[in-house]
């Protein structure tokens, strides 16, 4: 509707950008691949931190073989990478007894079922161990826990959505962490209970009892008294106690303390490939801001004959060179709504990616703070880019652009 | 009722030499009253026009349009005056191509303050274009373009109707009907008009005419190219 005032401005600014809906399309394509590059890039490294930080089971530190810190983790705690190498049982007992150790669960890796990692463990991880404060594993109903001298299975729902794995389901192991069908071992396990869903990596192995996978047709005798990893919950200062005990004087094991700093210690590795994203984002907003300008210079070229019209009927400058800023601040308000929708696309993917691959689960999509001060950015580029074209239109003389149209 | 003053025009061309164009001792047009302008094209009748209109600043003189000094105006005041108190018809119509005929009356309402869309039908209404409201100008005829422009220049009830050669591009047919529904729109709403034209078939629909010679005191000596 056409009223005096801002309407009649942003009228003619619609008229604008409708009239030059290719270059006008052109420029809020590029500010919003900026923006959401931007965003998801920021984005993603913060969330991908909390999502792996909060994946940690509700464990705070791992004792695995001598090795990478981050390697024992991935392994045992993420289902990702291979063992280091395996432990003594005994490790686990003393582990176990030693003070200010709260819980303690022996974990043996080494099958696979179509390549999702067989997990054995003790029974009590799904009974006793709280995954995050106040939540205890859940097994979907029907359902139990696998007993400890029983070929049974606890699939997670992650895997049992993917392969169709049923209570009563049963299924012959595969030797090694990668599927390969001649590597299939006689035994045969019975699927007793599928995990309720957690967003962490439990959702994507198959929980079976330790002695299984110990005592697993095929693998070496000396595998029935050792084991991967030893996931622990500790009291108070055990951390500094015991990183001393086995990092700095023993080479037994290696304490995987603190998850936090050791997964954070991971992701600053990659910290420059965050950078350079932020630099192509920068570069292309560059860009965009550079269409915009372009795309008002070529409408102001066309609309010499409109505005001297506009001037004619009683229009100001102020009001005309208005319409050219609006116009701009239009492209690039467009722009920075396009650029939510362009994170919301990466995030979704991202989010897959990371799910299919690790079992993390990250947050639903939202707008945080930063989004509002990309967004001001954006609006502050489109202003900046109108201005000049507007200074142009400001200080042309309405007797030549009629001189030029008469 | 425009008064007009030792009004002088002149542009700076090339080579840095000083042209004059409009050189107008006294003119004064009563309320309501109706003047044809006749003289050759390029003798600086449209820059007249346009230093009535507001477009142009005198280089001397002083145009009173209502008892208003136009030449003491700032540009935005006399922007404003321009879009309540002139109405301006062009030979090209200069219509907003973008627009339909609706939207180029209510576009021009905007700048006067006030955009009311049933009084814009109405005054479509009344120069028969009822039916050509939400068309664009390229869907037009000449005859209804140059009827909408008609509309757009007394939407906002002007004191004073400005035409430049307002005829020039229709048929003998459509050039009668336009000044004659020009002339009794302007008596309706008590508008006075200053029309100019080089084709004597116009001129002679005037009672008051003017020859430009007589009036632009530059004219009597040379021609303007």
């Amino acid at each position: 509707m056409i009223r005096p005032g801002l309407s009649i401005v942003l009228f003619l600014a619609l008229r604008g950008v409708r009239k030059h809906a290719f270059s006008s399309f052109l420029a809020i394509f590029t500010i919003a691949m900026a923006a959401g590059l931007f965003l998801s890039t920021w984005k993603i490294n913060d969330e991908t931190r909390r999502a792996f930080n909060h994946s940690s089971s509700g464990f705070d530190a791992v004792l695995g073989a001598r090795g990478s810190k981050l390697q024992i983790i991935l392994n045992s705690l993420f289902h990702i990478e291979a063992s280091p190498g395996n432990l003594p049982w005994e490790q686990y007992e003393i582990i176990k007894n030693t003070k200010g150790v709260k819980e303690a669960y022996p974990i043996a890796v080494g099958d696979n079922y179509l390549g999702y990692r067989l997990v054995g463990t003790e029974p009590e991880l799904l009974t006793h161990h709280e995954w995050k404060s106040g939540h205890l594993y859940e097994i979907q109903a029907g359902g139990r826990v696998f007993s400890p001298l029983v070929k049974e299975a606890v699939v997670g729902s992650f895997v049992a959505g993917k392969i169709g794995l049923q209570g009563g389901d049963q299924f012959h192991p595969y030797h090694c962490l990668n599927f390969k069908e001649e590597n299939k071992h006689r035994d045969i396990y019975v699927v007793v209970g599928i995990l309720e869903a957690t967003g962490t990596p439990a959702d994507r192995v198959i929980w079976v009892p330790i002695k299984g996978i110990q005592l697993m047709d095929g693998h070496d005798k000396s595998m029935s008294h050792s084991l991967s990893a030893v996931l622990l919950s500790l009291k108070g200062a055990a951390g500094f106690s015991l990183d001393m005990k086995y990092n700095k004087q023993g080479n037994v094991a290696t304490m995987a303390w603190p998850v936090a700093s050791t997964l954070s210690s991971f992701f600053d590795k990659f910290s420059w490939f965050q950078k350079v994203l932020e630099l192509v984002a920068g570069m292309i907003a560059i860009v965009g801001a550079l269409i915009i300008v372009l795309t008002l210079r070529s409408s102001m070229n066309e609309r010499r004959r409109e505005f001297a019209i506009l001037r004619c009927l009683g229009a100001s400058r102020q009001v005309i060179s208005s319409v050219i800023v609006l116009q701009s601040l239009i492209l690039a308000c467009f722009g920075a709504f396009s650029g939510f929708l362009f994170q919301y696309i990466i995030h979704f993917f991202v989010s897959y990616i990371i799910r299919e691959n690790t079992g993390v689960l990250m947050h639903d999509f939202s707008v945080d703070i930063m989004g509002a001060y990309v967004f001001g950015a954006v609006l502050l580029i489109g202003l900046a880019s109108g201005v000049l074209p507007a200074l142009q239109v400001y200080k042309a003389e309405l007797s030549e652009n009629l001189k030029q149209n008469t | 009722m425009l008064h007009i003053s030792n009004l002088k025009k002149g542009f700076q061309r090339t080579g840095e030499i000083f042209l004059p164009v409009v050189s107008i001792d006294e003119l004064v047009l009563e309320k309501s009253k109706m003047v044809a302008i006749h003289g050759e094209s390029g003798s600086g009748k449209t820059t007249f026009l346009n230093l009535i209109a507001g477009l142009l600043v005198p280089d001397e003189g002083k145009i009173y349009l209502d008892g208003i000094a136009l030449h003491e105006l700032t540009e935005s005041k006399r922007d404003f005056l321009r879009a309540t108190s002139i109405g301006y018809i062009f030979q090209s119509f200069h219509l907003l191509q973008s627009c339909s005929a609706l939207e180029n009356l209510l576009i021009a309402m905007s700048f006067g303050g006030q955009a009311n869309q049933a009084k814009a039908k109405e005054m479509l209404d009344l120069v028969g274009l009822k039916d050509r409201m939400s068309h664009k100008p390229g869907d037009m005829s000449v005859g209804q373009q140059q009827r909408v422009a008609l509309a757009r220049a007394l939407i906002n009830q002007p004191s004073l109707l400005l035409a430049d050669e307002p005829t020039g591009n229709l048929d003998a047919q459509n050039a009668q009907n336009s000044l004659n529904l020009m002339k009794e729109l302007c008596a309706s709403t008590g508008a006075s008009m200053m029309i100019v034209s080089h084709d004597p078939y116009v001129i002679h629909a005037f009672d008051h005419q003017v020859a430009w010679d007589d009036l632009n005191l530059v004219s009597k000596h040379q021609t303007c190219s």
